[in-house]
């Protein structure tokens, strides 16, 4: 069996996406919801804008990874936003009362739904966390040619 | 955050926050066992994937291939390795000038290996555990004031009659498995089978998930040839280099049944073996009637780490008795009784089918893609669409079940472990390798393992391994009314932390496991009994 058995994730692609209102708020629905599919696709991307009600870097709600809890004009959402180390790579920090954008899309996850968050914005910097097709980005996406080559040395 | 300075002074803190309970450190008893250095003795080709941080204190993959020769007195006098990180220049030819190792009587022990590379001195730390008196699993645990790298792995003898030139001198064909990133840093699988001899691979087929995108087809000529960089290194370590639908890569022979590959182009980071396909592949589905367990690891289109986990019976073209148990992220699913279920073989290629399970609690239908390199035994990689979109790039083994029942009589005495994926640590999530050794006697385990939670920036060794198994039914899952096998395990340092899993019984030798508690963890793994000299 291979042994890194989780092969691993990542790359991101900034890409259009349809600018919507502020949907969502199913996603913490209980029961699984057959019209999601399980799936990213970026033809189904929306744009959510909300305040930071709370964020943690490794959340004890799955999927693992970090989250951010989302107020918006339909209500509070729970939002997926990958890998944490994405977020400090780009020295990108959270706090609640932020106001921030995202696109993403809800997926069908467990018994009910996750809002999968692949751009998080604040102010004018904005990050990938996933790639178009659902992939979390890598921290290492943000390393420099000369870092990259300090660790061709190093190994 | 240069976590790698930290050392272990951070590991310790690691700990004591994401575990429970608290005190001085446990260690482990004294070892007992038949093995000791001279365990370890001859010539190996190793592998591990894991993850890097450098001074920048950014993490990135990592992939290591590579051979290396053990004296059989705790030195290591030669070798060479290849390493690779996706979406940066291939790190190749390395040389390792020398090194140290120590095999403790229950097998365990460290491996340090000298390199030298881009001018630049460094050792290599690893913590190894034998399965026999000549292979086992290693755990990079390197951890020095240049670098921090982790990672699971394993080693097998070369035999170095089979290292000749040209390669591979007898045609035949081999199923092989290579997954990992591509240069986007995107996960990536690579499942097929190829026919190569005297140097040449002549015909092919595959089947490939790359980033969430399927596809499959014919694979064109290519070559396994000496390195013209280091034309030497073919008969000295088996290494040479291969181009294999278009892509490069180093490979290593281990002989002539096993060649492990690296890939070396484009900035893609891809390793995995190639197996020999034996003559007793069957030709028709209705030729398949026995019990088969399988695991899958990889990416879930939901951004997180999947595992799915379980077994079927294969009769007559069709499955009964299936179980499914996915770790998508955190979130646990077991499913039984899909009602519609079947298994099909490709007539065009031969080892190569497909399998889909659909029903009794299951969404939407999962089906794979398998390639066998024997009757019992293959690599597999999920398929499963969702509004035509694969749902995850994951691939794994499928492994033929025998020895049932299992029970405390044949699922007895010592066994290496190894898990490896993610789990929560220290308020991040990032990655999680165990190698250890345990004992097993009435189904209680006890012994002793390293854990390396990257976070931490160092391995906490030796730490106290103990749990117990319980199994249901004939352990196959019959009667209809039995349960999952499962594992608990704990381990304790200075505090403790227990990890419970499935267990899907290949043989009372080999299992496969996966976690199926809360959202802290998603990680797999084997159980795989030693053979002590």
């Amino acid at each position: 069996m291979k042994s890194t058995i989780l092969m691993r994730t990542l790359a991101f692609i900034l890409f259009g996406s349809l600018s919507l209102g502020l949907p969502v708020g199913a996603q913490q629905a209980s029961q699984f919801n057959a019209r999601l599919p399980q799936s990213y696709d970026p033809g189904r991307e929306v744009t959510l804008l909300g305040t930071v009600v709370k964020f943690e870097t490794a959340s004890s709600l799955p999927p693992i990874g970090a989250h951010v809890l989302l107020q918006t004009s339909s209500g509070q959402v729970d939002l997926h936003l990958g890998n944490a180390r994405v977020l400090e790579a780009n020295h990108f920090e959270l706090h609640a009362g932020d106001n921030v954008r995202i696109i993403g899309e809800e997926l069908a996850y467990g018994d009910g739904s996750i809002f999968a968050a692949r751009i998080v914005q604040k102010g004018v910097q904005a990050v990938a966390v996933r790639n178009t097709h659902g992939a979390p980005t890598s921290p290492a996406a943000t390393m420099s040619p000369a870092q990259k080559e300090a660790l061709r040395g190093a190994r | 955050m240069k976590r790698f300075l930290l050392g272990l002074a951070g590991a310790a803190a690691l700990w004591t926050a994401s575990c429970g309970g608290g005190g001085s450190v446990a260690t482990p008893p004294p070892p007992v066992g038949g093995f000791t250095n001279a365990s370890l003795k001859g010539q190996f080709a190793f592998v591990t994937n894991g993850e890097v941080i450098n001074t920048s204190g950014t993490e990135t993959p990592l992939a290591r291939t590579g051979s290396f020769i053990a004296d059989g007195n705790g030195n290591i006098t030669s070798g060479v390795e290849d390493v690779v990180a996706p979406n940066a220049a291939p790190n190749l030819d390395i040389t390792i000038t020398g090194g140290t190792y120590t095999i403790n009587a229950d097998g365990r022990g460290t491996l340090a290996l000298n390199v030298t590379s881009g001018g630049v001195s460094s050792t290599i730390n690893f913590g190894i555990v034998l399965t026999s008196a000549n292979n086992g699993l290693l755990m990079d645990e390197t951890s020095t004031s240049s670098q921090a790298s982790t990672g699971s792995g394993n080693f097998f003898p070369q035999n170095t009659t089979a290292f000749t030139n040209p390669v591979l001198p007898t045609t035949a064909t081999y199923v092989f498995d290579f997954s990992g990133e591509d240069v986007n840093m995107a996960p990536d699988s690579f499942v097929g089978e190829f026919t190569a001899g005297n140097g040449a691979i002549t015909a092919g087929f595959e089947d490939v998930n790359a980033d969430f995108a399927l596809s499959n087809g014919a694979i064109p000529p290519g070559a396994l040839t000496a390195d013209l960089a280091d034309t030497g290194s073919l008969l000295t370590f088996g290494r040479g280099v291969a181009t294999i639908a278009g892509e490069s890569y180093v490979f290593y022979i281990v002989d002539s049944t096993r060649i492990r590959f690296i890939s070396t182009s484009g900035g893609a980071m891809f390793s995995g073996d190639a197996v020999i396909q034996d003559n007793t592949i069957p030709t028709t589905a209705s030729s398949i009637n026995s019990g088969f367990a399988y695991v899958v690891a990889g990416s879930s289109s939901v951004g997180v780490g999947l595992t799915r986990v379980g077994r079927f019976t294969a009769n007559a073209g069709n499955l009964t008795n299936i179980e499914v148990d996915t770790n998508n992220g955190g979130t646990f699913t077991s499913t039984t009784g899909a009602t519609i279920a079947n298994i099909v073989l490709d007539p065009a290629h031969l080892g190569r089918g497909t399998i889909s399970i659909s029903g009794n609690g299951l969404s939407i239908p999962l089906t794979f893609v398998f390639y066998l390199s024997s009757a019992k035994q293959g690599v597999i990689q999920e398929t499963t669409m969702s509004a035509g979109i694969p749902i995850a790039v994951a691939d794994g083994t499928v492994a033929q079940q025998s020895g049932a029942p299992f029970s405390a009589s044949n699922i007895t005495g010592t066994y290496a472990i190894n898990w490896s994926g993610q789990s929560i640590q220290n308020g991040f999530t990032d990655e999680e390798d165990l190698a250890g050794q345990v004992k097993v006697s009435n189904l209680n385990l006890t012994g002793a393992a390293d854990i390396f939670q990257f976070t931490a920036g160092a391995a906490q060794t030796n730490v106290v391994t103990s749990g117990i198994i319980a199994i249901t039914g004939d352990g196959t899952g019959s009667p209809a009314s039995a349960t999952r096998n499962t594992m608990q395990i704990k381990v304790t340092s200075s505090s403790s932390t227990t990890v419970n899993f499935v267990v899907y019984f290949v043989n009372p030798q080999l299992a496969f496991i996966a976690n199926n508690q809360g959202s802290s963890r998603v990680v797999a793994g084997v159980l795989k009994a030693q053979q002590t000299p």
